[in-house]
């Protein structure tokens, strides 16, 4: 199942948090032929995952660097970090980009106003207001009124 | 001008912090996300006290945190605490951040994400319970590093099979040096060849802990 490594994407894809858009990423990835690892702390959690989902899951608190080192984050090139916590997102997507130089580092943040002070250390933000918001804008045919 | 200082998140070390720093001459001000808490808070005079949550640039806007001395982290999330100081630090211009951590093992990654100093209180409390309860000898111990550097402060009681001895005859841990020697009115500053007195005291500086040997070796507890 595994792709060669050393590819771009090649290695594992790690998913901190499996709510509504962890769940729906890991599902989508794993369909993909893509090795996946998704952590959450409630095992519960792991219900909103397709019964094909082929990747592994891993119960845990994901600030803890114990529970990265099992998740084996050395072997992986992506980590998706997507708790419903801002600063919980932040603290993980560092810890990837800082300590384990991950290549590619995605965090989710409700606060819009948080992501500028992350543009410097290389992690990619995305915020479902602001992604709203031009997604509304088009479908109002307005300008996109870009940052 | 006045030294102003941020105190962000906590509770009871909030409110001892503000009481000690407010009557060292400081200007503190207390951010809580907890509108009850707030409020025990602004019983303390002359503490300035902001409701809200201090991860968010708004909040530490509206307390006027541009430009701030210090800024002390103290929320129960190591999380908040390291977004609090980075915000305080790249936003703010704050000139020293210091965090609490609950997890120790993250207090290096935290000094990597710039933040000045990094406290991790469970640790500092059980090196202190440690010391309480198996040094009774030292009088007083200030670690310095992170407690990889530590000083501490021996009586050197009759007892002791260092009494009379000089300096290069008790074997200490190499670890260890004996920075000065406290004889009643006199503090001097010690030689190979210098004689331990009962009753004096010696000012050890040692590293990763190794003054316990030293201390055995010192008291013969």
């Amino acid at each position: 199942m595994k792709l060669p490594e050393g590819k771009k994407g090649g290695g594992n894809i790690i998913i901190v948090g499996c709510g509504r858009l962890g769940a729906n990423l890991a599902n989508t990835l794993s369909d993909d032929e893509k090795s996946v690892v998704i952590i959450d702390q409630n095992k519960d959690s792991f219900r909103k995952l397709s019964s094909s989902f082929g990747g592994k899951t891993l119960v845990g608190d994901a600030t803890e660097i114990s529970v990265l080192t099992d998740a084996e984050i050395e072997k992986a090139s992506t980590v998706i970090s997507v708790t419903d916590r801002d600063n919980t997102n932040i603290l993980i997507a560092q810890l990837a980009k800082e300590l384990f130089n991950i290549e590619e580092v995605v965090a989710r943040l409700y606060d819009p106003e948080c992501g500028c002070v992350y543009d410097e250390f290389g992690i990619d933000t995305i915020c479902p207001a602001v992604l709203s918001r031009k997604e509304i804008d088009k479908l109002l045919g307005l300008p996109s009124g870009d940052e | 001008m006045k030294k102003r200082v941020f105190l962000i998140g906590g509770y009871k070390k909030t409110k001892s912090l503000a009481v000690s720093l407010l009557k060292k001459g400081y200007e503190v001000t207390a951010i809580n996300g907890d509108m009850e808490k707030c409020v025990v808070l602004s019983e303390i005079d002359d503490l300035a006290v902001i409701h809200g949550d201090g991860s968010k640039p708004y909040v530490l806007e509206e307390a006027n945190a541009y430009n701030a001395d210090i800024a002390i982290a103290l929320t129960e999330s190591d999380a908040d605490n390291l977004v609090i100081c980075e915000l305080c630090k790249k936003k703010f211009r704050v000139k020293k951040t210091v965090a609490l951590i609950t997890d120790s093992k993250k207090s290096e990654f935290f000094y990597r994400m710039g933040i000045d100093s990094v406290v991790c209180a469970i640790t500092a409390i059980a090196n202190i319970i440690e010391q309480q309860a198996f040094l009774d000898e030292i009088a007083t111990l200030v670690p310095l590093g992170e407690g990889r550097v530590r000083i501490a402060q021996v009586p050197i009681p009759q007892s002791s099979p260092a009494v009379d001895k000089m300096l290069w005859e008790i074997k200490l841990p190499r670890e260890v040096l004996v920075g000065c020697i406290l004889r009643g009115e006199k503090s001097l500053v010690p030689r190979g060849e210098t004689r331990v007195l009962a009753g004096d005291v010696l000012v050890l500086i040692s590293s990763d802990e190794h003054e316990k040997a030293a201390v055995r070796e010192l008291t013969g507890a």
